[in-house]
């Protein structure tokens, strides 16, 4: 009954490809003759970056276009159909899903002796099994953002463990029963990942020729058991974030901290004003005898397959992410928080902020970034396992179940997800 | 361009008046056929091969050739087998149970009401009633999403101000708070196309039963109602088919409430299977599924529609 079929549009895309191979074999690229590359991206200020690039480098000519709304969405049919950019941003949960789809081009050979540009946790993000299939640009290391007026109101020190953090939890809520130290949102499956992710634990991983599902591992269970105590003692406040409610409960000063990524305190600072000079950042508390961050993941710049001229593709990812210049323009005009090393000492990136009591907030996010394990492994079915644990999540928040008992329910769908997509699973 | 339709004009009508029809005819139906085609048969087509193929992986599925292998109907029985897609086309179906027959009261009750003398200023009502449809349905779910959330919402504090304590997104009442969306924008639309079919009924019928001494009311109900019952009928079968395909409504809500599921909707459950799962074929056999069941629906409805037109 089995019958295997040729896929037509990659027989002609291979034609293609090697059609146009053949023709720009003949010479290399000259400033008479330049090579172009498309480039899609989303960060602020990157048409100025790629304008600096075209005039250094008048062989190499990259065409810039701006991602907005769904763009994202079509990147997958065009490397399909053969007609993506040569250059792609994208998320770096996403790598793995393309790659057992054959969409991006293992860019080991240029770039495997690059490791230690970046954050070990960034680099350890981007390869696979010996492939490398991005590079990173931004990271999202984790702070905690807390309300100094709050804490000092009622005399508590900033915690630096998770244990203090639940003492602390309690003493606001003795105070003042309206007063919460964080919010719980189902939806957002952020802030668990990266205290998961802070504990070295992840959801997927690699073992020999089989991906493993990790998602209800010791490491999230501890997480689970710490969230129980918080959901259980009431110390959450439990609603969806990004809704104007929860933004009218962080302005009314109803919620204590938040715990997030490096690229939230700019969202804080323009949805939460009237809190402005309250609030400082200060490491995420730990676990017990760990001294660790966590992350929530951050964007990459991919080769897609079909690009022809990897190369230069990779020159270019290369200067954007690590040289200098580029890094110049990510972070003073992009207000990325980087993924390269060098870019953690960056001055533009060490600034006062006066939103935070003109406290360098981004020192301790630079700290974190160093300290953030390399254990987090995304999986081809990354998407899926977000939003079975949103769903699962829901059922915890209105008191159908427990954290623990969610986790076991979105291992097996996770397992089974990946069955289904012909993928060896080991158990 | 004159010249060129010329010939083609002189043909048509020698194709009238002649035995065989000319080739004039087709020309005009082209358009229609050829996006009848390419965006409707084409897809279903495509669909329907795609839902019995499989993606052949294995391992970590690095560098396989990820070709396609025919698997029959394994993607249907993987379909029936999840119990999400199964849930949500009862969670559909108890929605139009409830949602299409008080809609449709609604929409009737308004029609009649404003098909009688009593409502003055009847065309400032009639537009405030069916605007609602013409905001996007997103803007709706998202407005409606404002008035849903406790801590923002005048409606939410209005209620407790005298004792009613509503938790509008709660899980037992989330899909109750999205019929409400939907009947607010589809009422209006569906008013206008029963409030037409009323015009069609010939005056004469309510003068003579007025003269037989039946008052408004009587009139509405034994005169009017059944002369519109096609009319029904055919907002009926619209709103059973758009109860089916419910999709923006719940999707917009769930960025404030995780009550409201990945798979709350056969149509949310395609869309989470092939867009954030990537397995295309898998999403083609759910949604050639709910094809199905919206086809089976719909012709219910016709047939019962029929044996109703043959029975008066």
């Amino acid at each position: 009954m089995k019958r295997s079929i040729k896929n037509l549009t990659t027989a002609l895309a291979a034609g293609a490809g090697v059609a146009l191979a053949l023709a720009a074999c003949s010479s290399g690229p000259t400033a008479d003759d330049p090579v172009t590359l498309e480039f899609w991206g989303w960060v602020p200020g990157l048409e100025e970056a790629v304008a600096q690039w075209n005039e250094e480098n008048p062989e190499i000519q990259v065409d810039f276009f701006r991602m907005t709304g769904d763009d994202g969405d079509t990147i997958p049919a065009s490397i399909d159909a053969g007609t993506a950019p040569d250059i792609v941003q994208m998320s770096v949960h996403s790598i793995p899903g393309h790659v057992v789809n054959n969409r991006l081009i293992d860019i080991a050979e240029h770039a495997e002796d690059w490791g230690d540009r970046f954050t070990e946790s960034t680099w350890a993000s981007v390869s696979f099994d010996g492939g490398i299939y991005a590079i990173p640009q931004d990271s999202g290391p984790s702070g905690m953002m807390y309300r100094q007026d709050i804490f000092d109101e009622h005399g508590i020190e900033v915690p630096t463990t998770w244990e203090e953090y639940l003492e602390a939890a309690r003493t606001l809520k003795e105070a003042d029963p309206d007063l919460h130290i964080a919010q719980f949102s189902p939806n957002e499956t952020g802030h668990w990942l990266q205290t998961v992710w802070q504990n070295s634990g992840t959801w997927n991983g690699i073992e020999d020729d089989a991906w493993t599902v990790n998602v209800a591992d010791q490491q999230s269970q501890d997480v689970a058991e710490l969230w129980q105590t918080l959901l259980d003692e009431d110390l959450f406040l439990t609603v969806e974030m990004w809704t104007p409610e929860f933004w009218a409960e962080v302005n009314d000063g109803r919620i204590a901290t938040i715990n997030y990524a490096a690229w939230f305190p700019v969202l804080l600072e323009e949805s939460a004003e009237s809190t402005s000079g309250n609030w400082r950042v200060a490491p995420t508390p730990n676990f017990e005898g760990q001294d660790s961050a966590g992350d929530t993941g951050g964007s990459v710049n991919v080769v897609p397959t079909g690009t022809e001229d990897v190369e230069h593709a990779v020159a270019f990812i290369e200067w954007l992410n690590t040289s200098e210049d580029g890094l110049d323009h990510l972070i003073s005009n992009g207000g990325i928080f980087p993924a390269a090393v060098d870019g953690l000492e960056h001055p533009a990136l060490l600034t006062e902020r006066e939103f935070f009591g003109g406290q360098v907030i981004n020192e301790v996010f630079a700290d974190a970034a160093v300290k953030v394990p390399a254990t987090w492994v995304d999986g081809p079915t990354y998407d899926l396992i977000q939003d079975r644990l949103k769903d699962q999540f829901a059922r915890v928040a209105n008191g159908d179940q427990t954290f623990s008992e969610a986790l076991d329910t979105v291992h097996d769908q996770a397992v089974a997800d990946l069955r289904d997509m012909g993928l060896s699973v080991a158990e | 361009m004159s010249t060129a339709t010329l010939p083609s004009a002189r043909s048509r009508r020698r194709g009238i008046r002649g035995a065989g029809g000319g080739w004039a005819p087709y020309v005009f139906l082209t358009p229609f056929v050829v996006l009848f085609l390419v965006f409707l048969v084409a897809p279903i087509i495509t669909a329907l091969y795609t839902s019995l193929f499989t993606v052949e992986r294995s391992g970590l599925g690095f560098g396989n050739e990820n070709a396609s292998i025919f698997v029959g109907l394994e993607n249907y029985r993987r379909a029936l087998s999840n119990q999400g897609f199964v849930a949500s086309f009862g969670r559909v179906l108890l929605f139009g149970v409830v949602q299409v027959p008080i809609m449709l009261a609604l929409a009737t009750g308004l029609a009649l009401l404003f098909d009688s003398a009593v409502v003055r200023w009847k065309r400032f009502f009639q537009l405030a009633v069916f605007i609602p449809y013409a905001v996007p349905t997103v803007v709706a779910a998202l407005l409606w999403g404002f008035l849903y959330q406790p801590r923002v919402s005048p409606l939410v504090s209005g209620l407790e101000a005298i004792g009613l304590d509503i938790a509008f997104l709660a899980p037992g009442t989330v899909l109750w708070s999205i019929a409400n969306v939907t009947t607010w924008s589809v009422t209006g639309v569906n008013m206008i196309i029963i409030f037409a079919a009323l015009q069609t009924v010939p005056r004469d019928i309510y003068e003579a039963a007025r003269i037989d001494g039946a008052r408004e009311l009587r009139v509405a109900l034994q005169i009017k109602l059944p002369m519109v019952l096609p009319a029904i009928f055919l907002t009926l079968l619209f709103s059973i088919i758009g109860t089916l395909q419910l999709f923006n409504e719940p999707m917009t809500l769930r960025s404030i409430t995780s009550n409201v599921t990945g798979d709350f909707t056969p149509n949310m459950a395609v869309f989470s299977t092939t867009t954030l799962g990537g397995n295309l074929n898998l999403g083609s056999a759910m949604a050639i599924l709910l094809g199905l069941v919206t086809f089976a629906l719909s012709i219910l409805v016709s047939v019962l529609s029929n044996r109703r037109k043959g029975g008066s």
